[in-house]
């Protein structure tokens, strides 16, 4: 018999599957592009038809916004008026994850109890609120929050705690003169007690004797904290440091941060490429790349060199402001990180109003930390209201914060229990057989098994309660979406604004999943 | 290699597999170092060798669900290329059974084997039903028609996959070591329906590591170790008179 | 926004062991020093709240008569009144609907008399302690005590002499359902409500009224037909295997939505002139053109000429729209683009291809139709940009979001977990970025950025923008729910059905899909509850949903009656109304689930 290998024939165009497939994807991204470049263009001349070009000169100029509540209520720029609310949504969103948690991991181990009632309470709790929208609830809260009793004159004074319709106030600890400061003699404590702790660690393992590395780690912290709260004032010099780099990027030419962007693109496209080829480097020799191996490529050419032209396109784009002057974007770049750098200085430098910027109604000064209690005072005519001296938790805080944690406490419980009742039931018992008791062994056997399956989904609630704050809008809580939301009917800048949100939101999501998924990485390493 | 080593009746007819070279890399793993080899229609050949050897990776690039890198892979006339004519025309005349059986979960046994000639054959959906059950009635489950693959033993599910494959009419079937995941006394009832269907004329290529079956059934078994075909040979030759080192190794070791 | 975290199976319900309430008691409450501590601390809790509770819903200063006047407004807004037999008659097909569904499906299934008498206990002793703790007169206390007591007696006796029986489930559930229907019935015909009304000096008070006839007569039709029509399915199903009744009513729930919404509810000003000059010309030629068109594409022996012709067709329903044409025309040539596309897989000969080509004239008679429909004049006419309102309103906004991300979702998940890089990274970005931001951001974009983003001429009404909007933000999610079902599934199936010689889209819609939805019902059920309770944010945006009622319109009220500061009463009431919707939701699904689950894995 003969075998006929016949000729290699050619596969035409239209047959060819790795070609079809190329031609569909490039099809469909043109269309998406394309109808991107209809809207963003028409949505460009009716705004110019109507007199209004974007622009991002409202981050440095007044744009008038007043807010309730935050570090600064009549921030001087856009940008300011922005990090108010940034620092607002933070506030409730962090207070609220760490309440939430502890509610909803007490909620879900009651909801395992066998003790009868508390079990009854924990279920009622969690189908009552999980099945009521998060909005109606806050504007519940808040309905009740307005029925308290108001201020009147009769109640001017300080006190320790106080609640009325206008919130509730309490004494506290907060930042002080020399705060940053100090915070870097803790932090740097913090870690050369972490390098200290890691020997005394080691000199246990190799002595057998007790490190107390704990003890250590804890002793210097402490010693630097004390330390820095004397010696604080001598970080002054860093100041002039920061203050140096300020006048630096200052004095950069504009151009050299689209340069830095599109090195980084073209850097980044070829190092890609690179290890692509690296990974396809086989023994037998160079070269064994599929077509489809070879428009990866292509593709991750392409968009570096596209990213790189990108940046000097729109590093060059002029916008026009509302004050009537122009400043492209390279300029802005360069005026966000100096102003940062400046920031900084200014705040080792002692200069409190850049840190906590107070009101007209009193300045914090001393040291890195002072105590204050809150106190009723009358306004210019004659109101009753909050000085701004203690804690005032105000009313839309109260309704957002209690909503969102009362809400996401009733899923983590949900999520607890199902983690607590994934662990295999033969650990209960081994544990049991082992004597320890329900309160023992859930926490030192169950909770951490469980921890493993529960971390995952608790991260999309802690996700999902930093994205619900921003309902705060409703209730006139000044969040980022509710000063943007002034801001765009002040200025008319909508575009800028919703980029704004956009960029806060998801680096704020991608944030919170980097945390979560290093903890998970852990807890698998630990598994192994 | 000749002809000389026919078990069977059967005559072998014209080359219907023909590999000419073929090399395949998973990144920089090469599993298949050039092979070259020739299948006739109507042979039956038993691919055996330790794993990772790279047989399983050579009969999946022969319906392509592994696409070769280099080399030349001819099917019933056909060559496999990128062009999705032919791989389609291939997929359709080339069956196959795998290790973990694979059916549809979520489709009745019966659907499970009408689903393909309906879709891709384009028969009308009673006449599909009427070769399903006949090729149940040849595996000899016909009472298990309406059931959930769920519902049945793995020796009865390995047998409605093949039923599923032969649904096709294919000119080839490629078993994928069809018992490995069997337990020992479901192994037999599905190598019996492979003996029928070796007795009934399919060329068939068969990876598996029943030497009883290789022994009985073979028109030819290759050996195959590091990506190649290190011996290939009668049963009678193979089994009694292995020529290379590496042949004998293995075999002592599974024997 | 993960509702269902965890299978309903893992619960562990506190079994009551058959003996004696003391024994129960001290394994329960108190079976140590700790339990019994927080039986004490809990049932002080307990007390108090359920006592804050009732003082609240019967406090008689309470104003529920914001509530109750209102009602309509919470409801359907504006609806005009003598147009709100629509209104029963949507109501009631959906009633009828469902409970003819349960009838052919059997969802009710039975109840074990030991759990029913539990039921019962639970809620006589819950009327008792109503009546000792709230501060009720001294005859309305008596009258709730003795109640309380004979239900309490009543569940204790068919606990308890039963015997062995009490563990079969011999009680169907739907008669239960039955009679609670009746008690409700009962209730709504003899229970008064509170009312504003004036004093004669003209000071605003609250009375007691009866609930209004045009309410209560509609509702007992309703029940009542429920019923009949529930005896009669049963009747029905006992005799037969119920295949067609089942397509029937499957077919009946799909087309009841949009048909009873732009039909029945709008009343279509359907324009005779534009019918005969637009859609049956439109109608008529692309059933004709598309049925030949089709017939040779799907032909095997055409072979590959039929996907050029698909593509030239995609290409020029592309191009038609920079063009001035009705709509729906510019919709059918992409259809059939599709179509063309699709039919080499799904066409063929004989039976397959002649399905093929009626569920081509079927989609054109059904986009026809709809586009007549939607581009008339609604005759129901109301004040405000969009003709219902109140509950009415989120019900479509959430309805029809729903239905509407279902396909771009799993467009989506499929292109996020295709092997093509392009669509992987079109549509991790699409989901990364909507999942990034929420749902609130994006309303304000659909209502300050769309408008002026849109072409000239081309004007999007806010019921319609808030509907855009929730649908692209929750194929987002449903997206993510979808791609776990896919990657659930063995790559074995796909290498199954790729030797079969399936198609990457045969093995999509038989293989692949089918399996991975099945897997994530939870899921998916879970994000549609999560859609429901989402609608409640467009009052943020100033459309006119339930919420909106409830906590703006309603206590900013001053006139024929001022309702000003009733937010609390009238907040808690939508409140209700959104649980009742989510927890019987939840509650089907769950049986639902439990009955597509049987047999198949």
């Amino acid at each position: 018999m003969t075998v006929q290998v016949r000729e290699h024939q050619k596969t035409p165009l239209w047959r060819n599957a790795t070609v079809l497939k190329w031609a569909a994807q490039l099809f469909v991204l043109g269309a998406i592009l394309a109808v991107f470049a209809l809207l963003v263009s028409q949505a460009l001349t009716n705004f110019a038809s109507s007199d209004i070009s974007f622009g991002w000169q409202w981050l440095s100029s007044p744009t008038g916004v007043q807010l309730r509540e935050g570090i600064d209520v009549v921030p001087d720029s856009g940008a300011r008026a922005l990090l108010v609310g940034i620092v607002n949504t933070l506030r409730v969103a962090i207070s609220g994850i760490f309440a939430a948690t502890i509610l909803g991991t007490l909620i879900g181990i009651s909801r395992l109890s066998k003790n009868w009632i508390v079990n009854k309470i924990a279920t009622v709790y969690i189908e009552t609120i999980r099945n009521i929208p998060l909005l109606v609830q806050i504007f519940f809260w808040s309905a009740l929050a307005v029925t308290l009793p108001a201020l009147t004159a009769d109640d001017v004074g300080e006190y320790f705690f106080k609640v009325s319709n206008k919130g509730f106030a309490f004494a506290g600890i907060f930042p002080g003169l020399g705060w940053l400061p100090w915070l870097m003699f803790v932090i740097v404590g913090f870690f050369v007690g972490r390098y200290v702790a890691k020997r005394r660690k080691k000199y246990q393992e190799d002595t057998g004797k007790p490190g107390h590395g704990g003890r250590y780690w804890f002793g210097i912290v402490l010693l630097s904290g004390i330390i820095g709260w004397f010696a604080w004032p001598l970080l002054g010099f860093m100041s002039h440091v920061f203050g140096a780099i300020e006048s630096f990027v200052d004095g950069l030419p504009p151009v050299v941060f689209p340069i830095i962007i599109a090195l980084a693109a073209i850097v980044g496209s070829m190092w890609w490429i690179r290890n692509f080829f690296e990974s396809r480097r086989t023994p037998a020799g160079f070269g064994k790349m599929t077509d489809d191996d070879w428009f990866r490529v292509i593709f991750a050419g392409v968009s570096g060199v596209t990213v790189a032209v990108l940046a000097f396109v729109v590093g060059g784009f002029s916008l026009e402001t509302v004050a009537g002057d122009t400043q492209s974007v390279a300029e802005l770049i360069r005026t966000v990180i100096g102003n940062f750098f400046g920031w900084l200085s200014a705040a080792f430098a002692g200069d409190v109003s850049t840190i906590v910027a107070e009101t007209q109604m009193r300045v914090r000064e001393g040291g890195p930390l002072v105590f204050s209690k809150p106190a009723v005072v009358l306004l210019g005519a004659g109101i009753p209201q909050y000085a701004r001296t203690g804690l005032v938790i105000t009313v839309p805080f109260f309704a957002i914060w209690t909503g969102v944690t009362l809400y996401t406490a009733a899923f983590i419980a949900e999520i607890v229990r199902g983690g607590i009742l994934a662990v295999p039931k033969g650990q209960t018992e081994a544990a049991q057989a082992m004597g320890f008791r329900r309160g023992q062994y859930l926490r030192l056997i169950i909770l951490p098994q469980a921890f493993r399956i529960i971390l995952p989904p608790m991260g999309n609630q802690y996700l999902n309660l930093a994205k619900n704050t921003s309902l705060g809008l409703a209730v006139a809580y000044a969040d980022i979406v509710a000063v943007g939301f002034t801001i765009m009917n002040q200025t008319g800048q909508s575009l800028p604004v919703v980029v704004v949100w956009m960029a806060f939101f998801v680096t704020m999501s991608l944030t919170i999943s980097a945390i979560v998924n290093y903890y998970n990485r852990k807890m698998m390493l630990v598994e192994r | 290699m000749s002809d000389n080593g026919q078990t069977s009746e059967r005559i072998l007819g014209d080359p219907i597999v023909i590999t000419e070279d073929v090399k395949k890399w998973f990144g920089d793993f090469q599993a298949l170092k050039g092979v070259t080899a020739t299948v006739r229609e109507r042979e039956v050949v038993v691919i055996i060798g330790p794993s990772g050897s790279g047989k399983s990776t050579y009969i999946r690039c022969i319906n392509r669900l592994e696409a070769h890198q280099e080399g030349t892979i001819i099917v019933d006339g056909t060559e496999l290329t990128n062009d999705i004519k032919n791989v389609e025309k291939i997929r359709s005349e080339v069956g196959m059974v795998f290790q973990q059986f694979n059916l549809f979960p979520h489709l009745t046994v019966l659907d499970n084997i009408t689903l393909a000639p309906q879709w891709v054959r384009k028969r009308p959906k009673a006449e599909a039903e009427e070769m399903g059950m006949a090729l149940l009635e040849q595996m000899g489950i016909p009472e298990q028609a309406s059931k959930y693959p769920g519902q049945l033993s793995g020796g009865q599910q390995q047998r409605v996959a093949i039923a599923r494959s032969l649904a096709m009419e294919p000119r080839i079937m490629l078993f994928d070591e069809p018992t490995s995941a069997l337990d020992p006394e479901m192994i037999k009832e599905v190598l019996d329906v492979m003996k029928d269907l070796a007795a009934s004329g399919m060329t068939m290529i068969v990876v598996t590591h029943e030497m009883g079956f290789a022994k009985e059934v073979a028109d030819r078994v290759m050996f195959f170790d590091y990506g190649t075909i290190v011996e290939e040979g009668t049963p009678e030759h193979f089994f009694t008179n292995p020529q290379h080192d590496r042949t004998k190794l293995f075999l002592s070791q599974i024997l | 926004m993960t509702d269902m975290m965890v299978a309903p199976e893992l619960e562990i319900p506190p079994e009551p062991p058959p003996k004696g309430p003391a024994l129960w008691m001290r394994e329960n409450l108190f079976s140590t020093p700790a339990s019994a501590f927080m039986t004490i601390v809990a049932s002080i809790i307990v007390v108090l709240a359920y006592r804050g509770l009732l003082a609240f819903v019967f406090d008689p200063k309470g104003r529920w008569d914001a509530v109750t006047f209102n009602m309509k407004l919470l409801m359907v807004q504006a609806y005009p009144a003598e147009d709100l037999w629509r209104v029963w008659l949507s109501v009631g097909f959906i009633i009828v609907l469902a409970a003819a569904s349960f009838a052919v499906w059997r969802l009710g299934g039975m109840a074990e008399p030991r759990n029913v008498g539990r039921g019962l206990m639970g809620l006589g002793g819950a009327i008792v302690l109503g009546g000792v703790l709230a501060p009720f007169s001294t005859s309305g206390r008596i009258i709730w005590i003795v109640t309380g007591a004979v239900i309490l007696a009543a569940g204790w006796a068919m606990r308890n002499l039963t015997g062995e029986r009490a563990k079969d489930p011999v009680i169907p559930t739907m008669g239960l359902v039955g009679i609670a229907m009746l008690i409700i019935i009962a209730l709504i015909w003899t229970v008064d409500l509170p009312w504003p009304s004036r004093d004669v000096d003209g000071n605003q008070i609250i009375v007691q009224e009866p609930i209004a006839t045009t309410t209560t007569i509609p509702w007992t039709l309703i029940f009542a037909l429920a019923a009949i029509v529930y005896v009669i399915f049963r009747l029905l199903g006992a005799r037969s295997s119920g295949g067609a009744i089942k397509g029937t009513l499957t077919t009946l729930w799909v087309l009841s939505f949009p048909v009873l919404l732009l039909i029945v509810l709008r009343d279509p000003d359907l324009d005779t002139s534009k019918v005969v000059s637009l859609y049956l010309p439109v109608f008529v030629v692309f059933s004709v053109v598309g049925w030949l068109l089709l017939a040779f594409v799907s032909r095997p022996k055409t072979g590959e000429v039929g996907r050029v012709i698909g593509a030239v067709l995609l290409v020029v329903a592309v191009i038609s729209f920079a063009f001035p044409m009705p709509f729906v025309i510019r919709f059918l040539l992409l259809l059939l683009a599709l179509f063309a596309l699709a039919a080499p897989t799904f066409g063929g000969e004989g039976a397959a291809n002649r399905r093929y080509l009626f569920g081509w004239v079927g989609t054109v008679l059904v986009t026809t139709v709809a586009a007549l429909v939607i581009s008339s004049e609604s005759l129901v006419e109301v004040p405000g940009s969009f003709f219902l309102g109140g509950l009415s309103l989120t019900i479509v906004l959430a309805f029809t979001s729903i239905v509407l991300s279902f396909p771009l979702g799993i467009i989506l998940a499929l292109a996020r977990t295709s092997t093509m890089p392009i669509f992987r990274l079109l549509a991790t970005t699409y989901i990364e970025l909507v999942r990034g931001v929420p749902l609130i951001t994006w309303l304000l974009v659909a209502f300050l950025m769309l408008p002026v983003a849109l072409p000239n001429g081309i004007e999007v009404g806010g019921v319609m923008r808030a509907i855009g909007a929730m649908t692209l933000f929750n194929a987002a999610y449903l997206a993510e729910n979808v791609r776990g079902g896919l990657q659930s599934i063995h790559t074995g199936q796909r290498e199954a059905s790729k030797a079969l010689g399936l198609s990457t889209l045969q093995e999509t819609v038989f293989i692949t899909l089918p399996q991975a939805l099945r897997a994530v019902i939870p899921a998916l059920v879970g994000q549609v509850i999560a859609t429901f309770k989402d609608t409640s944010l467009v009052t943020i945006v100033g459309l006119f949903d339930l919420l909106h009622m409830a906590r703006q319109v309603i206590p900013a009220q001053s006139q024929p009656f001022s309702f000003l500061g009733s937010i609390k009463w009238t907040l808690v009431f939508a409140a209700l109304v959104y649980w009742v919707f989510t927890f019987t939701f939840s509650r089907v699904s769950q049986r639902l689930e439990k009955k597509l689950g049987v047999g198949e894995r």
